[in-house]
């Protein structure tokens, strides 16, 4: 906890983008996320590490707009973000990678492209561009620059699990949030499509200001592509360090269930 | 319950045997499958165009049962339950009940037979379109929603291309009944294979009606076939 | 990132989807606009004027006759002893189809194993010979046959052999529904999983004991959900398969409708939806039953 509020101390007089004051959120039965407090500032590559249950989730959902907190708020640039019109004005500041990416498999590459222009769109020209596809030129510009132009026309299902991957980035291209999300970018990549999904993050945001936060897991791509870490467990703070400062005994720490949780033999006696 | 005496007519037996044994040949004489064929087309065309209908009816209506675009939450369950109500009156009704209704009301036209056959397939498409639509995975309508996508956008570029398999397939399945269904409008005196039908059973000629019958089974199995062609490229 | 140089292609260059798919479509839209075309210039009689008054009016005037504005006597809906006379032709209707879905079950009890492929012809572990496969093939086209004619036209042949009343209709409701159960069941048995029978034929079952171990169990839930959709659609259908077998209120509702007793009418619509409704509860409270959730 002495290093969240150290870092919060320098962070202070820059412009700051993200705030994150005193938030907290419950399911039925669960605390998932205890009142946690931190910003972030333009530029930044935040990563989240913790055990799954440690309440990463359940912030970048907070972050994106999908959960609204029980207690605290969030702020992007002053304003707050239960304040901001969903779609529209959200989809501008903030977007989101998905685990899966989770595309719209029977729709062809170019309209789950474009569909990162939904958000500006109007509903007529949203449903005419089903037909006639519009600004077909910025999707495939985005797709040329990730190197699959030529599925432009192909349906999302037969594209393999690297140009799925590409695809959901050539979306957030073209939506062209100030804050991206990433929800375990690399959870079910081997470690060349990991490094790949890491290094095109990082190329959508170094030079442009903008602000990555990813859920990750891995030192070593942690160090390597952020600059920060904040550490999560059962939805509290363990740690928040610049990202060279990460030591395998800090995230041992994080990971280790065995001394912590007493009713885990009996989890394991099942 | 009284069977009101024998269960067989006087004389049943025989007319059965009668009947059995015009399969063997059905009536295969040039005019007849002339008839026969001409025959087919208003079958045809009375369930091709009553199935238009029926998805008229039922693509718009399903998309509000199943609850999933309106995003004001005071006006969504209402106007879903609303929806869900008349789908679930209008096929209460069988397609021919609703034809002698409507003959009554209207008198007798090809709208009639038209209407009558869309109606209560309307409510069926409907009710299983909601289904459909209601049951997207949702993961990618989750995606759609961070990209700024509001319901009714993701029920353009999310529901219904992820529903949209199914929801052909369905259809075409119904587009099977609904030749049947338009078969027996003959009821209410609509030219087709049914009225054939009519005509050389009030003669006793068996063996038209065995051409007729086998007229409407390979109709159905054509359109049976294509349907499961179609099923399964889509599946794929 | 050396991809990001490879020039790009045109979208044209990229396969044509579905070509199936796609052709079939062009194909009904073709086969919409010539069934339109047919059905508004091809035939004799004229399309009512949906915006002409007198059409409404004509409507309006129906649906008056029905809640009986016109009549001088009270509405039938409004005695208690017609509702109890047209309940009991509810009853008959009823029965009609309870012996209709009785009827097409038992059929479909009967030859649904021998109609699906991998039964008869060993793909199950089984024995294959030769009058198994004809017995498929013969099967499989009966069921074609029966579906593929509708109710109402089976009610019409049956009533030349049948003394009229429920037995006709019902037989008619049966035999189309027997094809399209035992259609339904033999895919089912014929997508089964095969690894139990063909361990159960490892085990040295006989052929016989094969089915009732390995396939019934199986497949006999699916076949009761099928039945009791059926019954769904057969409680719709019995009163137009009474208009020609005159069992139940099919035959009273032509008379009504053709005597212009327009306020029967109305009450047997009333029973009808009564009885659809009532119905539609069942089958879904049975099918719950049949097929229960599965055991965690």
């Amino acid at each position: 906890m002495a290093d969240s509020r150290h870092h919060a101390a320098v962070a202070a007089p820059a412009a700051t983008h993200v705030v994150v004051k005193d938030v907290a959120k419950g399911y039925p039965g669960v605390r998932a996320l205890a009142p946690i407090a931190f910003s972030v500032q333009p530029g930044e590559r935040l990563a989240l590490a913790g055990p799954s249950g440690s309440g990463k989730t359940t912030l970048l959902y907070l972050l994106a707009g999908l959960l609204q907190p029980d207690a605290g708020q969030l702020c992007i640039d002053g304003r707050d973000l239960a304040e901001m019109r969903p779609g529209r004005e959200l989809a501008r500041l903030v977007g989101m990678v998905h685990q899966q990416y989770d595309l719209v498999s029977s729709l062809p590459v170019l309209h789950n492209v474009l569909a990162g222009r939904l958000g500006q769109w109007s509903l007529a020209g949203s449903a005419l561009s089903l037909i006639w596809p519009r600004e077909r030129h910025l999707a495939e510009e985005a797709l040329a620059r990730l190197g699959i132009a030529d599925k432009a026309s192909q349906r999302t299902s037969r594209l393999s699990g690297g140009e799925q991957q590409r695809v959901a980035i050539a979306r957030l291209m073209l939506q062209s949030p100030r804050i991206i999300l990433a929800d375990e970018p690399v959870s079910s990549l081997d470690p060349a499509l990991a490094e790949e999904m890491m290094r095109l993050l990082v190329d959508l945001v170094e030079g442009s200001g903008k602000t990555l936060i990813a859920s990750l897991h891995s030192p070593y791509l942690i160090k390597k592509y952020c600059t920060r870490v904040i550490g999560l467990r059962q939805g509290e703070m363990q740690f928040d360090l610049p990202a060279a400062d990460l030591t395998e005994a800090v995230l041992d720490r994080l990971y280790d269930l065995d001394r912590r949780r007493p009713e885990n033999g009996a989890i394991r006696q099942e | 319950m009284d069977w009101g005496g024998s269960l067989i007519h006087s004389g049943g037996g025989g007319a059965a045997r009668t009947f059995f044994l015009a399969l063997f040949p059905p009536d295969l004489s040039p005019e007849f499958l002339r008839i026969s064929l001409a025959a087919t087309w208003p079958t045809l065309a009375y369930a091709v165009a009553g199935m238009t209908v029926a998805v008229l009816i039922g693509l718009p209506l399903g998309i509000l049962a199943s609850g999933t675009v309106i995003s004001v939450p005071r006006l969504r369950w209402p106007v879903a339950l609303a929806s869900r109500f008349s789908l679930g009156g209008m096929r209460a009704i069988h397609e021919l009940v609703w034809a002698v209704l409507f003959v009554a009301a209207f008198g007798l036209s090809p709208l009639v037979a038209v209407l009558a056959l869309g109606i209560p397939y309307g409510g069926i498409l409907g009710r299983i379109y909601s289904e459909l639509l209601h049951d997207v995975p949702p993961e990618p309508l989750r995606a759609l929603r961070t990209a700024g996508a509001s319901p009714v956008r993701q029920l353009l570029y999310g529901r219904i291309p992820l529903a949209l398999p199914d929801m052909v397939g369905y259809t075409f399945y119904r587009f099977e009944c609904a030749i049947r269904s338009a078969a027996i409008m003959s009821f209410v005196g609509i030219q087709g294979l049914g009225y054939q039908l009519q005509l050389s059973l009030n003669d006793l000629l068996f063996r038209q009606v065995w051409t007729l019958l086998l007229f409407m089974l390979v109709l159905v199995v054509l359109v049976d076939q294509w349907s499961s062609l179609v099923r399964r490229k889509l599946a794929s | 990132m050396e991809a990001r140089e490879r020039p790009t292609r045109s979208a044209s260059a990229s396969p044509k989807p579905g070509g199936v798919v796609r052709l079939s479509m062009l194909g009904l839209l073709a086969l919409a606009a010539a069934s339109w075309g047919y059905l508004v210039f091809g035939v004799d009689r004229d399309f009512p004027n949906l915006l002409a008054a007198d059409t409404w009016q004509g409507a309006g005037r129906l649906l008056g006759q029905m809640l009986g504005r016109d009549s001088t006597s009270p509405p039938a809906y409004t005695q208690w002893d017609r509702w109890l006379e047209t309940g009991k032709l509810a009853y008959q209707t009823l029965t009609m189809s309870v012996l209709a879905i009785g009827l097409a079950g038992i059929g479909v009890l009967v030859t649904f194993l021998p109609a699906a492929r991998n039964v008869s012809h060993g793909g199950l572990g089984g024995a294959s010979s030769r009058p198994w496969r004809v017995l498929h093939h013969v099967i499989r086209l009966v069921y074609n046959l029966t579906r593929a004619v509708p109710e109402l036209v089976w009610a019409m042949i049956i009533v030349f052999f049948l003394s009229p009343g429920l037995l006709p209709g019902a037989v008619a409701l049966a035999l189309h529904n027997f094809g399209i159960v035992g259609k339904l069941s033999a895919e089912v048995v014929e997508n089964l999983d095969p690894a139990p029978s063909r361990a159960l034929r490892a085990a040295g079952a006989s052929n016989t004991q094969m089915l009732l171990y390995g396939i019934l169990p199986q497949a006999l839930p699916h076949f009761l959900t099928y039945l009791l959709y059926r019954w769904e659609v057969v409680i719709r259908t019995t009163v137009v398969v009474g208009f020609v077998a005159a069992g139940g209120m099919g035959r009273e509702f032509r008379l009504s409708l053709s005597y212009f007793h327009y306020t029967d009418v109305a009450l047997l619509l009333m029973w009808y939806m009564i009885l659809v409704t009532g119905v539609d509860l069942l089958s879904a409270l049975l099918r719950r039953m049949a097929l229960p959730p599965p055991v965690r």
